[in-house]
């Protein structure tokens, strides 16, 4: 997966190419808007990062004559600003998302694996195995080692979230967002206890632990054999 | 129209004034006393008419001409002329030319009837005023015709005038420079409150306009200037509070962070140290960047904001999607959620759910194991009112105004709250219900704390 990086402050550029490429993309680097435009329309790539705010020309223009080209690729924005007429103007543009800085890295990852699945067709699943522990997603049901784990409604609808995007740090806030759909910055402290509650459930009992706290970042889901 | 002052058009409207009045005045001085003399001549004219007649009835014959030329040769103010029916003229003012005086005479004749005919004409510059009549006596008509110069009148109507015209230009010119001392005068509060308005800085917002001290016609204007500063000045305040609010909140967490970097980098660690220190320093910086944009999200509520969503919303199914959220944390704390009643409210669904959140995770957070929150709606009259109650200890009365303030915190001695909040929850809660239109209360007696929110009638609401 090629991403495109379109930033001006050179650390924040640095950063998030350590970052990315370290997750697994290929990441170019660009510092000037009219680099990236020139970059955008002359190679290709699988998303899009752009910055809001360029010296030369804005991630809008970027945007629009990128569009204008005709090229379909997905764009996330990187904004300091953060305003509703930003959002809307940026989604009618044709962004696919907008991230307001400060933000968390976990909470970018996320956004860019979700909009890279997004454009990949998706066979539907019904059924997600990660090591011995098995999610029937038509039944809602789960199951470890053969075992029949009772989960509510939200536990599932949380263990589900983890499983499917398994290996990958997800932030309190995508959880929040996700799973109970509130989409502010909410009291974190529940995520911890529904996390805990989820984990006495399923790891408690098995000496290989499934869920994973990465301090500062989040929660993955990953089978041991994973980690190695 | 601007340019000139208010002084200057003041002055000008009084020296018109008065120059108008004065000159009024004086023309109908003139007229009357014009109307006056004429009547005095013509008065005098007739007396003299009346001995003509006698002296032409006494004497008839050659005698005639000799008693006029007798009785009016030596008087000099009077023009006298008499003729008789063949046109023999017995007796004319020497030295005078008749011939203007019997032309407007007979021209007067024809406009005018009765015998007392007065007429005025011209004659070298001069102005006469005639009088004519005739005489029947002993079978002779005799034409009679007397007439007076008006000059010593003349003279004394321009002596007159001149004194008038310099009394005229006097007056004009005292009532300017009185009008212009009374308008300074009156404008003086003006000037007072432009002079307190040059003293009214960013620090020097307590000033006001001397309300006391200025005309009635002008306090009006003071009170609102007043008010204006007094809402400025307590835009001001917030503002500055805000910044200090901020750059304090911002030390603290600043310091630990600083501190503990470079701790960390003064001597060599082991790779799991170092891993734990950026952990926690990964910690504290999200908590940095929640309350910054928190901060950013409070400010942009209190700059008054459209709704940006406005839909109708059910307390209840809001209330009810939180309590799904918050019920491991709950269940955790063995603390009982309950919902009780529902109401319909319009607004922000996104900001409405924020509000509630703020609160359901004030109460779990002050309540007791085996305690309850109680989410509770219903109607009053058109508006809807929903209260967060929570069992808990009680909140001293002294606290619960400043409960809404940023970055109030109970216990002042809790270095960090056992939590991520930030101090802002409440604020933000009361920001929502205000660009709502509505607002937001609190009471704490018997063991219970009660948030209340009121929500403005539906069709009503900002």
């Amino acid at each position: 997966m090629k991403l495109l990086v379109v930033e001006d402050e050179t650390k924040t550029g640095e950063y998030l190419r350590q970052g990315l490429t370290e997750a697994g993309f290929i990441v170019d680097l660009v510092h000037s808007g009219l680099d990236g435009q020139h970059m955008a329309l002359n190679e290709s790539y699988d998303l899009l990062i752009l910055d809001v705010m360029l010296p030369d020309i804005d991630g809008w223009r970027i945007l629009q004559n990128i569009r204008a080209a005709g090229n379909p690729v997905p764009v996330l924005f990187l904004t300091a600003r953060d305003s509703v007429a930003d959002r809307v103007k940026g989604l009618e543009l044709g962004a696919d998302d907008y991230l307001v800085k400060p933000f968390a890295f976990s909470e970018l990852l996320a956004r860019v694996r979700t909009l890279l699945r997004r454009g990949a067709a998706q066979a539907p699943v019904d059924r997600i195995q990660i090591a011995d522990l098995v999610l029937d997603l038509a039944r809602r049901r789960a199951t470890r080692a053969g075992r029949r784990i009772v989960l509510t409604g939200k536990e599932f609808a949380l263990l589900e979230l983890l499983a499917r995007r398994r290996g990958e740090v997800l932030p309190r806030s995508l959880i929040a967002s996700q799973v109970w759909d509130m989409n502010f910055d909410s009291d974190s402290n529940v995520i911890d206890v529904a996390i805990r509650r989820l984990r006495a459930k399923i790891d408690d009992d098995f000496d290989d632990k499934l869920i994973q706290t990465v301090r500062g970042m989040g929660y993955v889901l990953e089978a041991p054999e994973d980690l190695a | 129209m601007r340019g000139y002052s208010l002084t200057t058009r003041l002055t000008a409207l009084f020296s018109l004034t008065s120059a108008c009045v004065l000159l009024g005045l004086g023309v109908l001085i003139f007229t009357a006393m014009d109307r006056h003399f004429a009547v005095e001549d013509y008065a005098l004219l007739r007396d003299n008419m009346r001995l003509v007649e006698k002296t032409i009835a006494d004497n008839t014959g050659s005698t005639l001409p000799t008693r006029l030329a007798n009785a009016y040769q030596h008087h000099s103010g009077l023009l006298v002329y008499t003729r008789g029916a063949n046109g023999q003229v017995h007796y004319a003012t020497p030295d005078f030319d008749f011939a203007a005086a019997l032309k407007t005479s007979i021209e007067a004749s024809r406009k005018h009837v009765g015998d007392d005919d007065v007429f005025q004409w011209t004659q070298d510059g001069k102005t006469y005023r005639g009088m004519r009549a005739t005489v029947n006596a002993a079978g002779e008509r005799t034409d009679v015709l007397l007439g007076m110069d008006t000059e010593i009148h003349e003279h004394f109507v321009h002596a007159f005038r001149r004194s008038l015209v310099s009394y005229v230009a006097l007056a004009v010119l005292a009532s300017g420079v009185f009008g212009w001392w009374a308008a300074r005068r009156g404008l003086a509060p003006l000037r007072a409150m432009a002079t307190r308005a040059k003293v009214v800085t960013g620090d020097k917002l307590h000033e006001r306009m001397p309300v006391e001290a200025v005309p009635e016609e002008v306090a009006n204007l003071a009170a609102n200037l007043n008010a204006m500063l007094e809402r400025l000045q307590d835009d001001f305040r917030r503002l500055s509070e805000f910044s200090s609010d901020l750059a304090h909140e911002l030390r603290t967490p600043l310091t630990n962070l600083m501190t503990q970097t470079q701790v960390a980098l003064s001597q060599p660690r082991d790779a799991e140290k170092y891993r734990e220190i950026l952990a926690s320093n990964a910690e504290e910086l999200q908590r940095l960047s929640r309350m910054v944009s928190d901060m950013l999200y409070l400010a942009k509520m209190e700059h008054g904001l459209d709704l940006p969503h406005k839909e109708t919303i059910s307390i209840a199914q809001e209330a009810g999607a939180l309590f799904e959220f918050y019920e491991a944390l709950a269940e955790d704390k063995q603390v009982a959620l309950r919902l009780q009643g529902d109401g319909i409210v319009e607004g922000d669904r996104l900001m409405l759910r924020r509000a509630l959140s703020n609160l359901l995770s004030n109460a779990l957070r002050h309540t007791p194991q085996a305690g309850a929150v109680v989410v509770e709606a219903h109607a009053e009259g058109d508006s809807v009112v929903v209260a967060v109650e929570n069992d808990g200890p009680e909140i001293p009365a002294e606290l619960l105004s400043s409960l809404f303030d940023r970055f109030f915190r109970g216990d002042k001695s809790r270095r960090r709250p056992e939590s991520d909040s930030v101090g802002l929850g409440l604020s933000i809660t009361r920001a929502i219900m205000t660009a709502h239109g509505g607002g937001i209360s609190v009471q704490s007696a018997n063991g219970k704390t009660r948030f209340v929110l009121r929500f403005p009638p539906r069709n009503a609401q900002a």
